[in-house]
């Protein structure tokens, strides 16, 4: 079988970073190629390489026998390359097809041929075998769907190569299984798929091979069948790393918190308490009203009714303000629109909900901040070559540490995470998992809203499942196991 | 590790547009007019724009919160005729009329402010209603005449110097150290950036978004209402027309000064520069002797290449590769 794509020495840099470094490898055609590596390896800088949205500083790129130093977008798409990015790069206010045939027209330019548009986007949705509405506004549609759109977007022309930037981190867990069927259909039609994801049980279920990348510079290339989740992460990280959710002495202390017959946001009559130095994970299925329900206790969205108790005290919560005055921590599922500010620096965005602790009278100490955002760097391994860089330059798992230590730096007593682990790592994961002890053996009590079912029953004491707006049921540790809680989460 | 040492031009330009541009523009008058660079032309020109410069102030905090505010003209107008009514018509008193012009100042920022809030609009919408009320309120209370014989002591306050210093360029250095210290130096300022930046990030940061927008209104109106006085002060009288077309005039200069309109960024000093920019463009066409009328055009085409180098500036950081200060820490 012939070389879609081969890459010879390619090089870039950023000031501070060599974000790829002399990379040279190939991806077979028609294939499902994994690439893997830690947050800040240089995955997304090299498909950036590959769709022409920035040119490396050295070597060349190799497309069926044709060399060249640099792509641009245009030339790119024309050698058959579609990608979908990391952030996706849709229009929230213009409808499917328009957004599908974005930039280029079916028919003259004067008069474009809408119908000949609908019903060849409505072709390539049933080929998926999805239900999606040409004419629905993509702001309306769920992220798995907006994804799908996304992949349609690549199938207008006759793509050869397609890339998914960790396609899987923002949908859930049934529209995962429907991505993998289109990308087996679209392998079996012959197109070549550069597949990124943090999951390795994802890229055991559909990757052909697998390549890793460290550092900037590439560390070889699997078959997916020669490897084992070991070998992978020893590649990856470039030491043996235990994987495993660290254990800590169990003993939970009184109430911190309690939330009786909570209605509000879409969520109907719920309770659950949380214990002094207990992890209580909330799993349910995406929908199932968990973020909105943190939003509430947050004082992010009004409560209609219920009662919230900190410390046996009834206390209103009508702005995050307030709950963070009382000890409460959100970090927000949503890095991009709700967590970090991607134009300011790292050590700005990490002070910025702790500024009046870190201030003389009203003017901010510079020198604290410094110390405290390096000091969060240091702790959870933000890569970067100083704390003034800019968040969007940093990758998308460096960008969620920031947000995480955002919340952090405001000691609460009690801190949700909301998908904590979304497009991090492995290693970072454990230091995720590791740090939670930490803040346990504080005294600090953690709720963990998570869709990876692993983790939840590796780090939490207690589960709370829910479906459709309320609580479904609950689960004591003897008692954790996936069944139970997909029973639970599909509200049988 | 490779590290860039040299010096970045571009980035150095692209961040101090408005003061090299206006570098620029004095070197090309100090050829036409050798009188240009005496120390009493430029005063002159400072104290001819203090109030221009101080409304801009206020102005750019709305626009760093991600705002627009084009009522700030017509408001101008609304503040002095009110209080020129009352110093001359009920013969308040100067210092009563001060604090009247301020606090009415504040009101009206207030005002626009909160019915942007209650119909849930932005701010550029709801002052396009507001302007015009002003506006029609403005010349209801002259019946189109113009007020004068303002008291002496208020006409001081605008015409007045302290040693060689007009009042109103002493009044804008005050303010403009009060504003930068505001913005640059205390998590107040902070927090009007990270609004600007991200609005649903902020308040979940627990920032008052709402009391930090009230906060940025009575700011902005506090600087009208100044500005207000300095004008009515300087002119001896006043008129509905006063404020005419001055919201352009400080939102061209705003974003010369490289303040985004999406908020977020942007630099005060740079304001000032943007704000001299026009001034000395305008006094180098009256030199030339063009028409009133083209000084719109030319105006007009500078506020479109304003927007457009925001615009520009933009999609080139969408692009943008190079960003990070580059400093010793990065060899490591
Ligand atoms: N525009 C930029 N300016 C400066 N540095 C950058 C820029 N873009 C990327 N980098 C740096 O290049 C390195 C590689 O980033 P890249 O986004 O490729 O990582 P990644 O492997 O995709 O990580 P993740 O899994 O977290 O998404 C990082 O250290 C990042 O901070
Ligand atoms: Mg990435």
């Amino acid at each position: 079988m012939g070389k879609t794509l081969e890459l010879e020495h390619v090089s870039k840099f950023y000031p501070g970073v060599v974000a790829l470094d002399d990379v040279s490898f190939s991806i077979e055609e028609g294939q499902v190629h994994a690439l893997m590596g830690e947050n800040g390896a240089g995955k997304s800088t090299l498909i950036k390489v590959i769709s022409g949205a920035i040119k490396p500083e050295m070597g060349n790129i190799v497309i069926e026998g044709k060399h060249f130093t640099s792509l641009t977008p245009g030339l790119s798409k024309e050698m058959g390359i579609g990608v979908i990015y990391q952030e996706f790069n849709l229009v929230p206010t213009m409808s499917v097809v328009e957004n599908i045939f974005l930039g280029e027209k079916i028919g003259n330019q004067i008069m474009p041929n809408f119908g000949e548009m609908h019903r060849k986007a409505q072709e390539i949705f049933a080929e998926f075998g999805v239900a999606i509405d040409t004419d629905a506004m993509v702001s309306e549609l769920t992220p798995g769907k907006q994804q799908l759109v996304e992949i349609a977007k690549t199938l207008t022309r006759n793509v050869k190569l397609i890339i998914m930037d960790e396609p899987s981190a923002s949908i859930s867990v049934a529209d995962v299984q429907t991505l993998f069927r289109i990308i087996g259909q679209l392998r079996k039609k012959g197109v070549t798929i550069i597949y990124i994801s943090h999951r390795m049980e994802e890229v055991f279920e559909i990757a052909d091979a697998v390549s890793i990348m460290r550092d900037g510079k590439y560390v070889g290339t699997k078959a997916m069948r020669e490897v084992s989740r070991k070998d992978l992460i020893t590649m990856m990280v470039g030491r043996e790393l235990n994987e495993s959710y660290p254990v800590r002495p169990q003993e939970a202390g009184g109430c911190v918190l309690e939330v009786e017959h909570l209605f509000g946001n879409g969520d109907r009559d719920i309770s659950f308490s949380l214990r002094k130095g207990e992890i209580l994970g909330i799993a349910g299925l995406v929908g199932a009203g968990r973020t909105e329900l943190a939003k509430v206790i947050y004082g992010a969205e009004k409560l209609d009714r219920g009662k919230i108790k900190v410390n046996g005290k009834e206390i209103k919560i009508r702005s995050p303000h307030d709950a963070i005055v009382a000890g409460i921590g959100y970090i927000p599922e949503d890095r991009k629109n709700e967590g970090a500010f991607l134009e300011f620096p790292i050590d700005w965005n990490i002070s910025i909900m702790s500024l009046p602790r870190l201030s003389k009278g009203m003017v901010v100490a510079v020198k604290k901040i410094d110390e405290l955002a390096n000091q969060f760097q240091k702790m959870l391994g933000i890569k970067t070559p100083t704390i003034k860089q800019y968040v969007k330059n940093l990758s998308g798992g460096n960008q969620q540490k920031v947000v995480v230590a955002k919340t952090l730096a405001t000691n609460s007593n009690i801190i949700i995470f909301d998908e904590p682990t979304r497009g991090i790592d492995v290693g970072a994961k454990q230091e995720i998992y590791q740090l939670m002890n930490e803040l346990i053996k504080k005294g600090i009590s953690i709720i963990m809203i998570s869709s990876e079912m692993e983790e939840l029953i590796g780090m939490s004491d207690r589960i709370i499942v829910m479906h459709e707006g309320t609580v479904q049921g609950e689960l004591q540790k003897e008692d954790f196991s996936q069944n139970k809680i997909l029973e639970y989460a599909s509200g049988l | 590790m490779k590290t860039n040492k040299k010096f970045n031009t571009g980035e150095f330009l692209r961040n101090n547009m408005a003061w090299v541009l206006l570098v620029v523009c004095c070197i090309i008058f100090a050829f036409i007019s050798p009188n240009f660079f005496s120390l009493i032309n430029i005063i002159n020109i400072l104290n001819q724009n203090a109030y221009i410069i101080i409304t801009a102030l206020g102005i750019s905090f709305i626009m760093m919160a991600g705002e627009v505010d084009i009522s700030v003209g017509f408001a101008i107008s609304l503040n002095g005729v009110i209080v020129a009514l009352l110093m001359t018509k009920l013969g308040i008193p100067s210092f009563l009329g001060v604090i009247i012009s301020i606090v009415l100042g504040i009101v009206i920022g207030l005002v626009n402010m909160l019915v942007a809030y209650k119909l849930k609009l932005q701010l550029f919408m709801a002052t396009v209603g507001t302007t015009t009320i002003f506006q029609g309120l403005a010349f209801v209370m002259t019946q189109s005449k113009t007020i004068s014989d303002l008291p002496v002591a208020f006409k001081a306050i605008g015409q007045g110097y302290i040693g060689p210093m007009p009042i109103p360029v002493l009044i804008a250095i005050i303010l403009f150290i009060m504003v930068s210290f505001i913005l640059n130096k205390t998590y107040i300022g902070r927090y009007v950036f990270a609004i600007g930046g991200n609005v649903e990030a902020a308040r979940l940061a627990g920032i008052n978004v709402f009391g930090m927008k009230i906060f940025i209104a009575s700011i902005a109106g506090f600087m009208t209402g100044v500005g207000a006085i300095i004008l009515s002060a300087r002119l001896g009288s006043v008129t509905a027309n006063m404020g005419t077309g001055l919201e352009f005039t400080i939102i061209t200069a705003v974003l010369l000064g490289g303040v985004s309109v999406r908020g977020g960024e942007g630099k005060i000093s740079g304001v000032v520069a943007g704000v001299l920019i026009l001034a000395i463009l305008s006094n180098g066409m009256q030199l030339a002797r063009l028409d009133v009328y083209y000084q719109f055009v030319a105006k007009g085409i500078i506020m479109l290449a304003a927007i457009g180098f925001d615009v520009f500036q933009l999609n080139r950081k969408k692009k943008a590769t190079i960003k990070v200060p580059v400093t010793e820490e990065l060899t490591k």
